[in-house]
């Protein structure tokens, strides 16, 4: 990929990143920023996200979007009515997989 | 420096990037933040002929890199598009210096020796060390930049929104951006860094949400829900509920849902959608004629054989005249040519042959199948009203459609892993297997009576991945029989008369749009929709003001700022307002403000900065950049706090 020669810019100088430079993730950067023993008060861009939810998440129907008093507990989808229980009999097991990993909830077996 | 210099302003947001002067009032540069590198294969295919021979071989152009608006199909690329974002932050340098390169040869750099104006360039919030290290590097050593200045975007449109109305000390600032949300605290014109909070839902996060939902309600459009069509839905037609428990539960109701439903039409050509509306009937007519042209095929090619044949027998005859005419020097020369041995096998082949030429002929005397016995509509039985006899029949029907539908599915699943049938499967499997095992350790074989019951068969139906079925054509035949029946006697057995049938293809490829409009940039309220633990918009601006004393959150209150491009939702201004009178105390007051230009506003007020007299004191230069290190810049009101990074 090096090899390539870059298009010639005339405004450009020859300048490259050291190699192990050009991409590091977020995560990487974050722990490099903990290793640095900044001051506790200091803000990072790790330390301003936002705290994790205080209320009890609500429930709503993974598909119609509905406020959904039911799990089905086969599938784990959440249901509304009955109609909706009815359709789910004949969702393929990948809508349903779809569905739960929408929501964040992946089961123990992957 | 002279005060004249031009500055370039580029607000460097995750989803678009605007660039422009600052004698010009609007960013003569906008282009999505994205670049894409067309693979090779694709290349080859676009200019054939040329590819080959010693033209190209000379010049050898690396591939060729599209950025921003000269990518003309997005949708096209979708999967190849790269950014340098990740999150709000720049993390891949290689793209970043490929956008660098197209912003600057796109703003008349190209014959110029090195960038030789200042610019201005807007950062994320609290943006790491590393990446405005690495960002200075690329500009001053690689492009050459005389100085520039970094500024957050929510600050510079607050700056925006200022000088067009007036100074305002004390406001709290939501910023709503493509992949984070920003609540920003400002006391006195300072930026309360420490108590900035940042919820890591944005317009991306809404669209895709969209996308993925409208895939799973609608697997058949797989492919034609794109995210081009999604982000068009969401910018044109999703609006954020003022109440959001209230309009869900109107959506239950059938007449709202009939009343409200915005219908979608997907592209849709009625040659190719034909294919699939054929009934079971036509299919079967299909399958006959091809049966048909097979059978013809076969009879060819079994006259041709049986012509060979004969001609063979009449030689071989006719050797064998030979022999009986006493012509023994010529029989031996014939026998020789035609690599015969002897007289007794010259009679096995005559034989043979003439076996082989009766039998062919027999089979095609006998071969027209006795026709098709003919076809008598069913009657009712005796005694039976016809429309009950109908509706039997027509229960009949779905029944065998439902469990043909069912049979598909459990194959369909059986082929996937991790399904309950597949699994299923394996544990059947597995016992056998054991049972076999068990059998050779004890050495004598013990009979576990496996096969006592014909039952125990049907474990190998089960196992069976192809699940034959074998009962499936006597029940497809069936259910053509009903069919015909039906259609005899009840002309609108299905969706009607063919009248009909186009429109209701059409129908098909509708996606209803419902309570998706209001569902989907709810997740900015409640992120636990897309299994994000995060708390919502809510309760993140109860959490940051909880951080300031009483006089001081009502200080901020009174001028709560909406900008970026997600806070262009229809409902948002209200929707807040609710919240904001749920959370503070009884009789208070608040208000809320918009910005004028929600996606220009950071790019404006950086413009309004380059142009004040004191702009030259805030540019870090190069001379600055040589001193103070990489990672270093001059601080002012719209910007990010410098934290030098620990020495140790």
């Amino acid at each position: 990929m090096d090899s390539l020669p870059k298009p010639r810019r005339s405004f450009k100088k020859p300048f490259a990143f050291p190699k192990n430079c050009t991409y590091r993730p977020l995560r990487q950067i974050n722990n490099m920023e903990r290793n640095l023993k900044l001051p506790a008060d200091q803000p990072t861009y790790f330390t301003i996200k936002a705290p994790p939810s205080l209320l009890p998440a609500k429930k709503y129907s993974d598909i119609s979007g509905l406020p959904a008093p039911y799990v089905d507990p086969h599938s784990k989808l959440r249901y509304s009515n009955s109609d909706e229980y009815a359709s789910m009999q004949h969702m393929p097991s990948d809508i349903i997989n779809g569905y739960l990993t929408l929501r964040g909830h992946t089961s123990a077996v992957g | 420096m002279t005060a004249k210099e031009r500055v370039l302003i580029i607000d460097n947001g995750s989803y678009e990037c605007r660039v422009g002067w600052n004698d010009i009032s609007v960013p003569e540069l906008r282009f999505r933040n994205v670049l894409t590198k067309p693979r090779k294969d694709r290349k080859k295919d676009n200019q054939p002929g040329i590819g080959d021979g010693a033209t190209t071989m000379g010049n050898e152009t690396p591939a060729e890199i599209q950025v921003g608006n000269d990518i003309t199909n997005i949708e096209a690329v979708r999967a190849h598009l790269k950014s340098p974002f990740e999150r709000n932050v720049i993390t891949n340098w290689n793209h970043q210096e490929q956008i660098l390169d197209y912003i600057f040869s796109k703003m008349g750099f190209e014959a110029e020796p090195n960038i030789g104006n200042p610019i201005v360039f807007t950062e994320a919030l609290a943006n790491p060390n590393v990446c405005r290290q690495q960002m200075n590097e690329l500009l001053f050593e690689c492009y050459g930049v005389p100085s520039l200045t970094y500024g957050i975007d929510a600050l510079y449109s607050w700056h925006h929104f200022q000088h067009e109305r007036g100074k305002v000390a004390d406001a709290l600032i939501i910023s709503f951006g493509y992949s984070t949300t920003h609540v920003i605290p400002v006391l006195d014109g300072k930026l309360q860094m420490q108590h900035v909070r940042r919820l890591n839902v944005g317009g991306y996060h809404i669209i895709t949400f969209l996308f993925r939902l409208m895939q799973m309600k609608y697997p058949v459009h797989l492919n034609a829900i794109t995210i081009s069509r999604m982000e068009k839905l969401v910018h044109e037609h999703c609006h954020i509920a003022i109440d959001y428990k209230e309009e869900l539960l109107k959506w239950a109701h059938v007449d709202y849902y009939d009343a409200q439903i915005m219908k979608i039409q997907l592209p849709y050509n009625p040659v190719t959608a034909t294919n699939a509306l054929l009934t079971a009937e036509q299919k079967q007519e299909k399958r006959r004629e091809l049966a048909m042209r097979l059978l013809e095929m076969k009879n060819r090619r079994e006259n041709e054989k049986l012509q060979e044949d004969e001609q063979q027998l009449q030689l071989l005859k006719k050797l064998r005249q030979l022999y009986e005419q006493q012509k023994e020097q010529k029989f031996e020369r014939a026998l020789e040519q035609q690599q015969i041995e002897n007289l007794e096998e010259l009679d096995k082949l005559i034989s043979t042959v003439s076996g082989r030429i009766t039998r062919i002929k027999e089979r095609a005397v006998s071969s027209p199948r006795p026709n098709k016995q003919v076809d008598k509509m069913a009657k009712p039985p005796e005694g039976m009203d016809q429309a009950q006899w109908l509706s039997e029949l027509r229960e009949k029907r779905e029944e065998l459609i439902r469990r043909k539908q069912a049979r598909q599915q459990k194959r369909q699943e059986l082929a996937k892993r991790h399904t309950l049938a597949a699994q299923e499967r394996m544990r059947i499997i597995s016992t056998l297997a054991r049972c076999e095992k068990r059998r050779k350790a004890n050495g004598d074989e013990e009979d576990d009576g496996f096969g006592m019951n014909d039952d125990d068969w049907d474990v190998y139906k089960r196992i069976n991945r192809h699940n034959d079925d074998s009962d499936s054509d006597a029940e497809s035949e069936q259910l053509i029989e009903y069919e015909k029946i039906l259609n005899h006697y009840d002309a609108n057995i299905d969706e009607g008369g063919a009248a009909s049938k186009a429109l209701t293809a059409a129908e098909n490829y509708q996606l209803h749009f419902g309570v998706e409009a209001i569902r989907v940039p709810e997740v900015l309220f409640q992120p636990s929709m897309i299994g994000s633990s995060e708390a919502g918009l809510a309760e993140l601006i109860a959490f940051v003001l909880k951080f300031f004393t009483a006089s001081e959150q009502q200080r901020m209150v009174e001028h709560v700022y909406l900008t970026g491009g997600c806070a262009q939702f229809r409902g948002l201004k209200e929707r807040l307002a609710k919240e904001l009178l749920e959370l503070r105390p009884f009789q208070s007051h608040f208000a809320i403000f918009e910005s004028d230009n929600h996606t220009l506003g950071a790019w404006l007020g950086a413009l309004v900065q380059a142009n004040e007299s004191s702009f030259n004191e805030i540019l870090t230069t190069r001379q600055d950049y040589e001193e103070h290190g990489c990672e270093y810049f001059k601080e002012h009101n719209a910007s990010n706090i410098y934290y030098p990074t620990p020495k140790d």
